[in-house]
């Protein structure tokens, strides 16, 4: 067709179609243009954090292996502990829940505050943290007593029990508080004191843990030092291990390690957070192997990662041993149990 | 006795027109004003803001702001800090020292100043004038530490664009409208 014969109508209405095509295809190519450009942009961000080099753990030190995952845990895990008859106890926001190692949640105890931190005694007696006291439970999980702190602003995040005393760890008190078994507060532990060559607990985040080996002693993880103090049940500090690095030999970022375990033989399990990270160190504290590392939890080292939870925690691990040496892995975040067993 | 009915005679002076006109356009030129005002202060009744829990600190508000150095700032809730002495905000991944000298520290404009406290404490104060948005030491900070360093849209440097450049590119899609009655929205803990 010859466009001399246009009438001034055509010519109108066919430039108005050939506009609104050229804004049309503008547009198509505009919208994945603008997707393109922000994944771009952050990929290949000047600004970029890069630690992902040291997410990849040397294989000859990953000695253990993931034989199952308990899931179905409460809201806000936090803590897990286990009993004597290994069963799992693990402290959440709705309360404690009981786990077995081969059929998962078995029961539960109903709490109207989050529990921060579980310790079962040999006898089945439960002791549960909450922010600012301990509730004491028999072994059928029927509510005994209930011990204040001896401040309101007590933020209870570990809790470790013996034969005849409870430890109680305070994060924001930067102090171990010692009970007797009836619930008489009888000492405090590692607060500063020159005179005693304490220097004092160092928590720049809610994870102030204690545990109670069998050699009597306590298992203190000050975090704000990276290192692990151990203690008397007096207070006396008998020494310290541990140094900051983000190499796995030492201990991440700015407060770690922010949960412990022990083994029967003196061996400790270290939880990070960060790079998400659980190791055994022997006894005399050289490095002996990693159980897990952050690839295993993919979640875990997510900057921001449960920033909305109410315990004021952004991530982490726990971890309890039971006495055949598995060693069981709460991941605060993805909300499980990673069951963990050396490999043969 | 005046005689309203005489057809020759105007019902309204020359200086009553005058002054009734003046009142006419002084209210009508008032009712204009306030109604401009209203209209802008509707406009501006919502700002730019960042959704801290939302932003994954990808950098484009350091190079996405249509002003020459951006109005997105690093802040600092200091009641969230741990005054750490290693501060992942502050030192490198892999400091050689923990000192404030150059090639152990983070912040691409050295905008973070870090000051003894008391042993083993420090505090960190960001200089706005030098930082540039970038997200690196709140990355850092999230990522081991408390998250006490979030970004946060300055308002007394937001020229307050109808399409903001960063929010188009935002990868983790935390730009909204705040009301600029309260136009920050700042972390929060409960310890």
């Amino acid at each position: 067709m010859n466009d001399e014969n246009l009438s001034r109508r055509q010519f109108i209405n066919q430039s108005f179609r050939s506009a609104g095509l050229c804004v049309l295809s503008g547009a198509a190519a505009a919208a994945p243009g603008v997707a393109l450009h922000a994944a771009a942009t952050s990929a290949t961000s000047p600004f970029a954090y890069d630690v992902d080099r040291l997410s990849r753990i040397d294989p000859k030190l990953l000695v253990y292996e993931q034989i199952r995952k308990i899931s179905g845990l409460g809201a806000e895990p936090r803590r897990i502990a286990i009993a004597p008859q290994n069963r799992l106890y693990v402290a959440t926001g709705a309360g404690v829940d009981i786990l077995d190692g081969e059929a998962g949640k078995v029961a539960e105890i109903p709490l109207s505050a989050p529990a921060q931190c579980v310790a079962v005694a040999d006898d089945g007696t439960i002791y549960v943290g909450l922010r600012t006291h301990v509730e004491v439970f028999d072994a059928k999980g029927k509510s005994i007593a209930v011990w204040e702190a001896p401040t309101e602003k007590a933020w209870l995040t570990g809790l470790a029990v013996g034969a005849n005393d409870l430890f109680a760890a305070d994060s924001a008190g930067r102090v171990i508080y010692r009970y007797d078994r009836s619930g008489k507060m009888v000492g405090r532990i590692g607060e500063k004191n020159p005179d005693r060559n304490v220097p004092g607990l160092i928590v720049p985040s809610p994870y102030l843990d204690v545990k109670l080996g069998p050699d009597g002693l306590l298992r203190v993880n000050n975090t704000g030092r990276h290192c692990v103090e151990v203690f008397t049940a007096n207070g006396d500090l008998e020494l310290s291990w541990g140094k900051p690095g983000l190499a796995i030999e030492s201990f991440c970022g700015c407060c770690n390690p922010v949960g412990l375990a022990l083994l029967g033989d003196g061996r400790c399990i270290t939880c990070e957070k960060g790079l998400p990270r659980v190791k055994v160190y022997s006894a005399d504290h050289t490095l002996e192997a990693v159980v897990a590392g952050p690839e295993q939890f993919p979640d875990n080292g997510r900057p921001g990662q449960n920033s909305n939870r109410r315990d004021g925690t952004l991530g982490g691990l726990d971890a309890a041993v039971d006495s055949s040496g598995r060693i069981y892995i709460l991941d605060l975040v993805a909300g499980d149990v990673r069951v963990m067993k050396r490999k043969s | 006795m005046k005689d309203d009915s005489d057809p020759t005679k105007s019902p309204v002076t020359r200086r009553q027109f005058l002054r009734d006109g003046t009142r006419v356009a002084a209210l009508t030129g008032l009712g204009g004003l306030i109604g401009l005002v209203a209209g802008r202060s509707s406009a501006q009744g919502t700002v730019w803001q960042i959704d801290p829990q939302k932003c994954v600190r990808c950098g484009n508000c350091a190079t996405h702001c249509v002003l020459e150095q951006s109005a997105v700032k690093c802040v600092h809730g200091y009641a969230i800090c741990g005054y750490c002495q290693l501060c992942t905000g502050y030192f490198e991944p892999e400091p050689n020292d923990l000192n404030t000298g150059a090639e152990n520290c983070l912040c691409p404009t050295a905008a973070i100043k870090r000051t003894y406290v008391e042993d083993p404490y420090y505090e960190y104060t960001i200089d706005e004038q030098l930082c540039i948005g970038c997200a690196k030491c709140v990355e850092g900070c999230n990522r081991f530490g408390n998250g006490s360093l979030f970004l946060q849209v300055r308002h007394d440097r937001c020229v307050n664009c109808n399409e903001c450049a960063i929010s188009k590119v935002c990868a983790g899609d935390a730009f909204l409208r705040v009301p600029a009655s309260r136009p920050y929205l700042l972390k929060t803990i409960s310890h």
